[in-house]
């Protein structure tokens, strides 16, 4: 049983710190149809972010989250204005390819900078404690407190897109670029402001995620392909679906756990011996092919 | 085209050579060279860099009188039986790539013409070395590589001092069995019930992969279930799910295999999981590397890893406190399972031309293939090295042994190593059982 329950926790609470991952890729292609290959290198660079705001300061690298933010959101700003803008008024494809070129660009040039070997937290104030909350699960406190955070960044994402007047009229911009454009709203901004507060959550993502996950400049890939999955599941362009698709992903990924769940508690031999732990990926993809064939506009998804 | 004739006109000089080397060898006294192949540049520079230094303390001793050292070759300066000539050590630089270890022994058997090649460290390179010196006939001794594989292709001019990782396994299921018959130091007898099951968490290249095998092998030759044994991809950046799943066959021991990212990562996982374990054991590699010490500090108490070397040896064996003396005089650090075992590497080597009295490939082989060097010559805390031939391990050495080492908090507070295999070589008693976190 602590098994199942342990595997349950763990599934939502790195379901949660994937939402955030997720969120940016939603919003940008939401407002502006364009995938964006590069995500998990904007990851990969505010894990960096985090790595060595804490490094550097001595803070902890929770408290780094402003830093990572701010990067995150000049990042966006600078690939929109300087790079996206020019890409969008060509075809599809070269949109596909132009954003595929800007993470083999990033991913090098963080391979330039840093090096490729791993790197990782070893101190600050919540890395390597954990809570005992009873029944044989024990949860990380880092990976609690990237949930907590993910969360709340969420909220307040959501608050700008449905309370405010930016986000009505990014909302507007999304849906008919045109037809915004005519009502006065400057819809160059409201991209570069997709593009920004994409970058600044999927960085934000990355500084939690750093409290427990160590950082090579390939790191993104991996992530890209799990945010991939989880705005398949959600639907394109739904931010309350990106949020529950990643729980269901966080559950799958914990897969191997339930696994090992059901081989204990029925007994069964040959279940014992499968290493279900090398596929814990296989999974997600599996699933991200399941939902394109089965549903292509995913749980949530208002967009064609 | 040029490429070829330059292989041709060295294949004559190599012939014409090989005419005139066999009758000149004999008066040619005054030198006998020792081609060393090491990784000095790249990601194993800093081994490489400890590697070379055993091998030229080790020539140094041969080649000079030191009363204070109570190893037979420094009693008299340069091999006696073949008049006194000095040992010429020629470095090469294999960078880790096996390839360029290959050209790089032939260079040294077709243009330096040495009489012997010690080498190479990485598994890899020592394969394709070895390769090389088998073609040519030029013996070679390994110090240092630990792939099972290196002694099983049945060469003949292949020697291998070090024990390899299929006995490094097989001690720690000899230090299971002692803690059950009360043999530890510090540890009353355990009962047969406390340590029944296994599992194991290695990285899934060849030297992970290999290890898991042996592991599961091994653990039925001596009676132990292996309820879990997984394989992960090196170099993982989380390794929460691995870790659980360990934790849920609840073993009694748990095993790994990891390099020194992997290890670290593995052992601040299972912290974070609260893992409760007896035994907790690395199979060298990352879990013996300064920085899995200096990251984790005082969290580690208690795991164990698998070693050859270890400071403590000094205390235990006033030979090898001679010895490090002088290495630190050289160098600023204390011997290491890297410098220790080229050192030996390279003094098997002098023992074998004492004996042979000649630098003829043949003599060589002959001497090295009935060689017996004791224990007490050694730096190293073996029985000896005597090596397996004929057999299925030819070239092996089948007297050396592993160490096993327990990070414990010392008296200075720091975390170190302390040894509790062998049994009678232990430098502390054992802490039983990893009190858990």
């Amino acid at each position: 049983m602590e098994i199942l329950l342990s595997s349950l926790a763990a599934g939502l609470l790195i379901g949660m710190a994937l939402a955030l991952v997720a969120l940016g890729l939603t919003i940008i292609f939401g407002v502006m149809d364009i995938v964006n290959f590069a995500h998990g290198e904007f990851l990969m660079i505010g894990m960096y972010t985090g790595l060595f705001t804490a490094q550097a300061t001595g803070l902890d690298p929770l408290f780094t989250l402003p830093v990572a933010a701010l990067v995150g959101f000049l990042l966006g700003g600078v690939c929109y204005y300087g790079f996206i803008r020019f890409l969008i008024r060509g075809p599809m494809v070269a949109q596909l390819l132009g954003t595929f070129g800007l993470m083999l660009f990033l991913r090098n040039l963080a391979l330039l900078i840093f090096g490729s070997e791993d790197r990782a937290l070893h101190h600050g104030l919540l890395v390597g404690r954990s809570i005992d909350v009873g029944m044989g699960v024990i949860i990380p406190a880092t990976k609690l407190a990237a949930a907590v955070l993910a969360i709340f960044s969420f909220w307040a994402v959501w608050m700008l897109m449905n309370r405010t007047h930016v986000g009505k009229a990014l909302t507007a911009t999304a849906l008919n670029p045109q037809g915004a454009r005519y009502m006065g709203i400057p819809t160059e901004k409201m991209n570069a402001l997709a593009w920004g507060i994409g970058g600044a959550t999927v960085t934000i993502a990355g500084a939690l995620l750093v409290n427990f996950w160590s950082v090579n400049p390939f790191v993104g890939l991996l992530f890209t392909m799990i945010a991939f999955t989880i705005v398949a599941l959600g639907g394109f362009g739904s931010v309350r679906g990106a949020f529950f698709a990643a729980l269901v992903v966080g559950l799958i990924m914990e897969f191997p756990g339930f696994w090992d769940f059901f081989s204990y508690t029925f007994d069964i031999q040959w279940m014992y011996d499968i290493p279900m732990t090398s596929f814990k990926y296989t999974w997600v993809y599996l699933a991200y092919f399941i939902i394109m064939v089965a549903r292509p506009r995913g749980l949530f998804g208002w967009k064609h | 085209m040029r490429k070829k004739i330059n292989f041709g006109f060295s294949m004559v000089i190599l012939i014409v050579a090989a005419a005139l080397i066999f009758p000149c060898h004999a008066m040619a006294a005054g030198e006998i060279k020792i081609g060393v192949i090491y990784p000095l540049t790249g990601g194993a520079a800093a081994a490489g860099r400890e590697l070379k230094a055993g091998a030229e303390l080790a020539a140094e001793i041969a080649n000079s009188v030191m009363p204070d050292i109570d190893m037979t070759m420094a009693k008299k300066a340069g091999i006696q039986s073949l008049g006194g000539a000095r040992i010429k050590l020629i470095f090469k630089d294999h960078e880790g790539n096996p390839t360029l270890g290959a050209d790089l022994a032939k260079k040294l058997i077709l243009d330096d013409k040495v009489d012997g090649i010690l080498g190479c460290y990485f598994s890899s390179v020592t394969k394709t070395v070895s390769a090389v010196a088998e073609q040519y006939g030029i013996p070679m001794i390994n110090g240092s590589s630990t792939s099972p594989g290196l002694t099983e292709r049945g060469l003949k001019w292949f020697w291998r001092t070090t024990p390899h990782d299929k006995w490094f396994t097989k001690d720690l299921f000899e230090l299971l069995k002692g803690l059950k018959e009360g043999k530890v130091k510090g540890v009353p007898a355990v009962p047969a019930g406390d340590l029944k099951s296994i599992a194991s968490a290695c990285e899934k290249t060849e030297w992970g992969s290999h290890v898991s095998g042996l592991i599961k092998d091994l653990a039925r030759e001596y009676g132990y279930t292996v309820k879990k044994s997984l394989l992960y991809a090196a170099k993982s950046a989380d390794l929460s799910s691995e870790v659980r799943s360990l934790k849920a066959a609840r073993p009694d021991i748990m095993l790994f295999a990891s390099y020194t990212s992997d290890a670290i990562l593995m052992a601040k996982t299972m912290k974070a999981q609260k893992i409760t374990a007896k035994i907790i054991w690395g199979q060298d590699a990352g879990f013996e590397k300064p920085e899995f010490r200096k990251t984790l500090g005082k969290d580690i108490e208690g795991i164990l890893t698998r070693t050859v070397f270890l400071p403590k040896v000094v205390d235990l064996k006033p030979l090898a406190g001679q010895v490090n003396k002088l290495y630190k005089a050289k160098t600023g650090n204390d011997l290491g399972g890297a410098s220790a075992r080229a050192f030996t590497g390279l003094q098997t080597w002098v023992h074998i031309l004492e004996k042979a009295g000649s630098t003829k490939p043949e003599d060589i082989q002959k001497v090295a293939n009935a060689i017996e060097i004791p224990g007490k010559e050694l730096v190293v805390p073996w029985a000896g090295i005597k090596f397996a031939n004929p057999g299925n391990e030819m070239g092996q050495n089948i007297l050396g042994s592993g160490l096993i080492g327990q990070y414990q908090v010392g008296p200075d507070g720091k975390i170190g190593l302390e040894i509790v295999y062998p049994f009678d070589v232990a430098s502390a008693n054992m802490i039983y059982p990893f009190k858990g976190y």
